[in-house]
């Protein structure tokens, strides 16, 4: 028997250019990266030099998963895809995207723990992997097709239990903003034109194997039930909308919106959510209901049900019934999606005909997702739409086109909000056609750039939310204050990071949440109610290093950091507390490595830093205070003019904002003047050899 | 010794019944008073009339089950008139609100919006009210809230609206105008675009 559960042991390896594939020990090599980023960030720094670019075929693709995918864990179906970013601007750096769905089980029942991918096929090709017979297989058939067409071919091949990872004709066309998607909607985007660049269309995957858990069958479950019981609704709201019998608190604005008399009402017969007491772990699954949370009340009309991931309960991707958009514009009726994908179609508008939240939203949700869905278009945390606005209502689109490609767009039909313009920009992005669709297909930093427009002026404005690099903000100052600012400054895209937000938005009042964060933060006053916002001071700084390293944690175990971390519960028995071990228990029952909390969180350590090693070793600067983690000048400013630090405002003082960075850097054990990590912080996570490489290119503060 | 021993246990038969009774319809959200107690042990024979006795009898058992079960609560109206719960299956919070339900909608309200104002801050949209348990309609909740301008002790419930037209209320004793309308787009616009 293997010495680990939880990894099952391979690491799958093709080359497109040559053919080859292999496999390597997943334990010798990554163990210490545990998976997911981890093993992304890894397979980058040793493999891919400083310099290359997104669609080089030396540039590599890792679909990373980690030693919790595929087990009972709760909310462990993300698979994270790590490469070189092609909207990173100016200069491509690493990045990931993430993936929920049915892909990283299946890969593990397959018997691997990763996929790694290099080199490029000198035709369309799809990689088939049926437990140990892999095979690179022609893909022409399916070039030119989208999503959903070979997604159904595929899985007509190698079994209907498939999971299928595939890029449509966005990828293809190598259209910068691309996704890749598995199990219909579930996407990583930024990565389906690497995936292009490889003449890759697809992955699929049918495993018939299964994840050992290390630890007594027992011990296993008992941690499970612990788990579910702690699960709030999607993105850890722990309490309800509305008022429930068993609820102590509620609010309106959680996505917690079960409850008696609340029906699923497109399901035949309709079935009632009812008042999901959270003792009851069978019925998790009725408490989210994100088309509600987007759209109102009217879609408890619409809804099925909810879909998700694998071992999810939670259900995030809310599938709604809406005939009129199958009548109106020959589509099908049902759809299913979460957030920026459900959103996809209705964020490029700014009215519609029946209002924000009437049928003609619901139906340009339903038209937006069949369509981006299937061209594997993304939205950039619908920076693309926010753009789009923004260019049309200024007049830049007009001053940009020739005459016969602006009168090609009815605008008549955008300004009223009818969803079938969609049909006229979609296809244009996905396809390349036309200054505009190639254009708005770049990412907002290249876009800037192809039309000389000023990045400066991006980063003034409140209402686009961009924040640097071609990227927008994500969860920043407007529910987390300084530390919300800090988590924006890391990464080379938008953070992707849930673990603040969702314990500032969980529901509860401030009082407990003040009591919790005093108990994991070291102070109450690492967390403000939002828009009454207090001065920088170390339980910030604190709560920002916990939550980028319960981000990259969760990346790296294949856990859903949109659905933790686990610190907060609906329990009032608990005191609403959760278990900021739950991850290491977890990790530690299913691998047979045994690690507490902390030691658990220096990994994600490690993880983290070599993220900064190869953002450093790729900018090539050590300068990353004033030339990576920079900050727009909206975060300091308040349109209505309100003072800093009072209520009713959430802009921040640059001064204090300047300590936050300093406070955040000491936490972290880095240089304070440059931004980067010493020495000293690198060996202690163990990554000596990381230092010492970036110490011979002068690299070191 | 046998009569005693059976008196006793048709007592603590009926504290059980009674405990169960209570604890049944708190999971379906539902206080109880006393005579509704009564004549769930009427109907399920535990009682078996309701003479002056059987009533001495009732208010003995409903004293020793109160006492055996630490999860049963007792709340007061107004008027002194208690109701009964389990905090098992319904939080204090969810009982008042029931409580208040039977009383002066407009003071519901008020009540409603002053505690979510104070405690967490909040302001609260209008709608909250068409929802269980509330259950308002939208005309009488508009009537509730014309009528409360007029009056004095109304005076601090105040209404925002967001950038889509959504109505919220606040309390200006717990939150300024300017913040509440911050907050009420923050929950009605800003969650939404930033997911």
């Amino acid at each position: 028997m293997a010495k680990y559960g939880g990894w099952v042991g391979k690491i799958l390896r093709v080359n497109l250019s040559t053919g080859r594939i292999w496999t390597e020990d997943t334990i010798e090599k990554y163990k210490d990266f545990l998976g997911g980023t981890g093993i992304g960030y890894k397979v980058i720094w040793d493999e891919v030099p400083a310099g290359t670019k997104p669609f080089d075929p030396v540039n590599k693709i890792i679909f990373g998963v980690g030693p919790l995918a595929g087990t009972g864990a709760p909310c462990n179906g993300r698979t994270a895809i790590t490469t070189l970013w092609p909207t990173c601007w100016p200069k491509a750096l690493v990045a990931t995207g993430h993936m929920g769905g049915q892909f990283a089980a299946e890969l593990k029942y397959a018997g691997y723990d990763s996929i790694v991918i290099e080199g490029k096929a000198d035709h369309p090709v799809w990689l088939s992997v049926v437990d140990k017979k892999v095979e690179i297989k022609d893909a022409r058939r399916l070039w030119g097709q989208g999503i959903r067409r070979a997604t159904i071919e595929i899985s007509q091949e190698i079994g209907p239990g498939a999971a299928v990872a595939a890029i449509g004709q966005a990828g293809e066309n190598l259209v910068p903003m691309s996704v890749v998607m598995n199990s219909y909607s579930h996407s990583a985007g930024g990565v389906g034109a690497v995936m292009g660049s490889k003449n890759l269309k697809a992955i699929g995957v049918r495993g018939t194997g299964s994840v050992r858990i290390a630890g007594k069958k027992e011990e296993w479950e008992k941690l499970i039930k612990l788990h579910l019981s702690l699960l709030g609704a999607n993105n850890q709201h722990v309490v309800p909308s509305s008022p429930q019998p068993w609820a102590e608190y509620y609010d309106a604005a959680s996505r917690w919106k079960g409850s008696r008399g609340k029906m699923w009402g497109a399901s035949t017969p309709a079935i009632e959510t009812g008042t999901c007491n959270p003792r009851e772990l069978n019925r998790i699954a009725y408490r989210t209901n994100n088309a509600v949370h987007y759209l109102g009340d009217i879609a408890w009309k619409y809804t099925v049900r909810g879909n998700g991931c694998t071992g999810c309960p939670i259900r995030c991707h809310t599938m709604i019934k809406v005939p009129s958009a199958a009548a109106k514009y020959g589509i099908p009726e049902v759809g299913q999606n979460t957030c920026g994908g459900l959103n996809f179609g209705r964020s490029f508008f700014k009215t519609f005909p029946d209002g924000p939240r009437g049928m003609t939203g619901i139906e340009a949700c339903m038209v937006g997702m069949y369509m981006s869905d299937d061209y594997g278009i993304w939205c950039n945390y619908s920076q693309l739409q926010r753009d789009f606005q923004k260019l049309y209502y200024e007049g830049i689109i007009k001053s940009k086109l020739e005459e016969k490609e602006f009168k090609s767009y009815s605008w008549d039909k955008y300004e009223k909000g009818d969803p079938s313009f969609l049909f006229e920009l979609l296809p244009r992005i996905a396809l390349k056609e036309g200054e505009l669709g190639t254009t708005l297909g770049l990412g907002t930093g290249y876009l800037l750039e192809r039309w000389s427009l000023s990045e400066e002026e991006w980063k003034k404005s409140h209402g686009l939310n961009y924040w640097k690099l071609g990227h927008p903000k994500h969860h920043s100052n407007e529910e987390a204050g300084q530390c919300g600012v800090i988590i924006n400054t890391q990464y080379n895209r938008d953070p992707q990071c849930h673990s603040h937000a969702n314990f500032t938005r969980n529901g509860l009042p401030l009082e407990i949440l003040k009591r919790l964060a005093a108990e994991i933060w070291g102070t109450p006053d690492a967390v403000d109610t939002v828009g009454a916002y207090t001065p920088m001071n170390t339980g910030k700084a604190k709560m920002a290093k916990w939550s980028l390293l319960r981000k990259e944690l969760h990346d790296s175990l294949s856990l859903c950091n949109w659905m933790g971390p686990w610190v907060a519960s609906p329990l009032k028995e608990r005191g609403y507390r959760g278990d900021d071990s739950i991850e290491s228990m977890l990790y530690s029952l299913a691998t047979g490595d045994k690690k507490n909390r902390q030691e658990l969180d220096q990994v994600a350590e490690r993880i983290f830093l070599l993220h900064r090693a190869l953002t450093i070793r790729d900018m090539g600067t050590k300068e990353m205070r004033t030339q990576h983690d920079t900050i727009p000048q909206w975060v300091y400013e308040d349109p209505s003019h309100r003072p800093v630090y009072t209520k009713g405002t959430t802009h921040l003082d640059k001064e204090d904002v300047k300590l936050a960075m300093d406070m955040y850097y000491e936490e972290m054990g880095w240089d304070k003047a440059t931004g980067a990590p010493t020495p000293e912080a690198y060996r202690k996570v163990g990554l000596g050899k990381v230092s010492d490489e970036l110490g011979k290119k002068g690299l070191l503060p | 010794m046998d009569m005693m021993d059976n008196k006793m246990q048709q007592w603590e038969t009926a504290c059980l019944v009674a405990a169960n009774i209570i604890r049944k319809k708190s999971e379906t959200g539902q206080l109880l008073l006393q005579k509704e107690i009564f004549q769930e042990l009427m109907d399920q024979k535990v009682l078996k009339s309701d003479n002056r006795e059987q009533l001495g009898t009732f208010e003995a058992i409903l004293k020793k089950t109160m006492k055996m079960n630490q999860d049963l609560k007792e709340l007061l109206d107004k008027d002194g008139i208690p109701r009964y719960y389990s905090g098992q299956f319904m939080s204090e919070a969810y009982a008042r609100i029931l409580l208040r339900k039977k009383g002066n909608p407009l003071l519901l309200i008020a009540e409603i919006v002053r505690e979510n104002s104070a405690r967490y801050p909040r302001p609260i949209p209008l709608d909250t009210f068409k929802n269980s348990p509330f259950e308002l309609t939208q005309e009488e909740i508009l009537t509730c809230l014309q009528k409360m301008s007029g009056q004095e002790e109304y005076q601090d419930i105040a209404q925002t609206i967001t950038s889509i037209g959504t109505v919220f209320l606040y309390s200006s004793r717990h939150l300024d105008s300017d913040y509440a309308s911050m907050l009420a787009e923050w929950l009605d616009v800003g969650q939404c675009n930033n997911p």
